[in-house]
């Protein structure tokens, strides 16, 4: 199944003129990152280094330092105001579409929720209070965040993650015929003999978009999808049954799930540790343990902005935490995940890291998975 | 009904936290944000613009690009070039504006 540019029912229906807004910001990313961005690095040694140095007469060496000098250089000071100028660029594009269209959309997902020939499930938890490490701010400069919940039918924030998601992949040259499940369902066959679960777990699954694509490739798969955020949930849930696939959406908190011990054959999370601090990184990592049976197999997977080459490089990838809204960015970048792993039970033998090929678009485009099998 | 302006406005408002500056100047980095818009904007009626071209080349039964060829001479020209020169007098009045900057 397309990942990417699907058709369902709660989708905001964009106009040609909404569609050409969106295309014009997609350019303008894309050639931030393909030809403004790739200097940073450059402009350290050519402005930044310098200015530093005649400022405080040595070079830059600490995290601090660098991030300063970074800042004291013309050149990536425009890039910087530019990027951040796109990424919030990506948010109107997406959200004129769906606060116009919106009363339509939540009629459909009301009726799509309360069908009686339902292939998934929604379990919302209204006593549940959405983690404020994530909840209380606007991750990547989504307006009202993750867990922005307006009312009984309201799917404003899955709308803008997936069409804003959209936007800022294809901004990245991420291509349409990319999947993140897809690139997952690739590495099972290679490196875990075509392994294809009963019942599989998905951490943090937003507007369900890698839920949705699993049975889609595995009918007989019984998945389940765990978010925070009730309105990004309840979107997912109306999309996968607009789409006709089963999923059972969940709200729970990633770091202490209500599923009875070993559950699940397979357990994945699809860019949810960058998304989060090191406790409850480290607390979702135990429950995914707890939550694979003997034999089962466990897959992180994230964002390939791990291993840098340089403190420069590193300070360079850390543009978002500082003006991006992803606070976590740094902490999972630098993160010794093979030791969480361990530290959750998996044996140190079978925990794995993996730099994965995107399985469509420019050739730079990869993904990270850290992956483990719980013994038997 | 939601109109254009609303939809857009409850977008705007809904977003929190804090704006983090990149450049020295807090005028120049909005004014950038500001030109970034327009260039999007521009883009967009770039997509109208070649709409109605592709659909009067239909209606005249020729090819697009022979329709984007026309060009004109003399009169049709000299106006052309006037609307130019007005529009770009508009656009970078502030560059010819004779008042000197004043101090405070
Ligand atoms: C970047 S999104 C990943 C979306 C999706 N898996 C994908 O790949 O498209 C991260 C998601 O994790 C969710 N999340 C963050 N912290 C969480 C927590 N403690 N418990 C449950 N979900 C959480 C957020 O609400 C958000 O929807």
């Amino acid at each position: 199944m397309k990942v990417r540019d699907v058709q369902h029912a709660v989708l905001p229906r964009t106009t040609a003129e909404e569609g050409s807004r969106q295309n014009a910001v997609v350019s303008l990313r894309r050639l931030l990152n393909s030809k403004v961005r790739p200097r940073n690095v450059g402009i350290f040694e050519s402005e930044a280094a310098p200015a530093f140095a005649e400022r405080h007469g040595r070079q830059p060496q600490s995290h601090e330092e660098v991030r300063e000098a970074f800042l004291m250089s013309p050149g990536y000071r425009m890039w910087s105001a530019a990027n951040r100028s796109a990424q919030e660029m990506i948010w109107v594009s997406v959200g004129e579409p769906t606060y116009r269209d919106l009363e339509r959309m939540e009629q459909a997902t009301k009726e799509l929720i309360e069908a009686d020939d339902k292939l998934g499930s929604l379990s919302l938890d209204s006593s549940y209070d959405p983690s404020p490490e994530v909840a209380d701010v606007d991750i990547h400069l989504q307006p009202g965040g993750y867990a922005m919940n307006r009312s009984d039918y309201d799917v404003v924030s899955g709308a803008l993650y997936e069409c804003g998601g959209n936007v800022f992949s294809f901004g990245q040259g991420i291509g349409r015929g990319d999947s993140k499940a897809g690139v997952i369902m690739r590495l099972l066959n290679e490196e875990f003999d075509g392994f294809k679960p009963a019942k599989m777990l998905d951490i943090g699954c937003s507007a369900g978009a890698a839920s949705a694509a699993y049975p889609a490739e595995w009918p007989d798969v019984e998945i389940h999808a765990v978010d925070l955020g009730a309105g990004m949930l309840r979107y997912g849930h109306a999309r996968a049954e607009s789409l006709g696939v089963a999923v059972h959406f969940h709200q729970m908190d990633a770091s202490d799930m209500r599923f009875e011990d070993e559950s699940f054959d397979l357990v994945v999370s699809h860019n949810l540790m960058h998304e989060i601090g090191e406790e409850k990184r480290r607390a979702m990592i135990g429950e995914s343990f707890r939550l694979a049976r003997p034999g089962g197999i466990v897959i992180h997977q994230d964002v390939a902005i791990r291993n840098q080459p340089t403190l420069v490089h590193e300070i360079e990838r850390d543009w978002d935490t500082h003006f991006n809204g992803e606070v976590h960015w740094n902490t999972y970048a630098t993160a010794n995940l093979q030791a969480d792993m361990i530290a959750a039970g998996f044996p140190e033998d079978n925990v794995v890291e993996h730099d994965l090929s995107a399985l469509h678009g420019m050739a730079n485009n990869r993904w990270y998975a850290i992956s483990g099998r719980k013994p038997i | 009904m939601t109109n254009q302006a609303q939809a857009i406005a409850a977008l705007i408002e809904s977003a929190r936290g804090q704006r983090p500056q990149s450049l020295d100047n807090r005028e120049a980095e909005e004014t950038l944000n500001i030109a970034l818009a327009l260039l999007v904007e521009l883009s967009v009626a770039n997509d109208r613009i070649d709409r109605l071209e592709r659909l009067v080349a239909e209606m005249r039964g020729e090819d697009v690009a022979t329709l984007r060829d026309i060009r004109y001479e003399g009169e049709v020209a000299e106006q052309r070039q006037d609307a130019t020169d007005a529009l770009l007098m508009r656009a970078l009045r502030v560059l010819i504006d004779p008042r000197a900057q004043a101090n405070e």
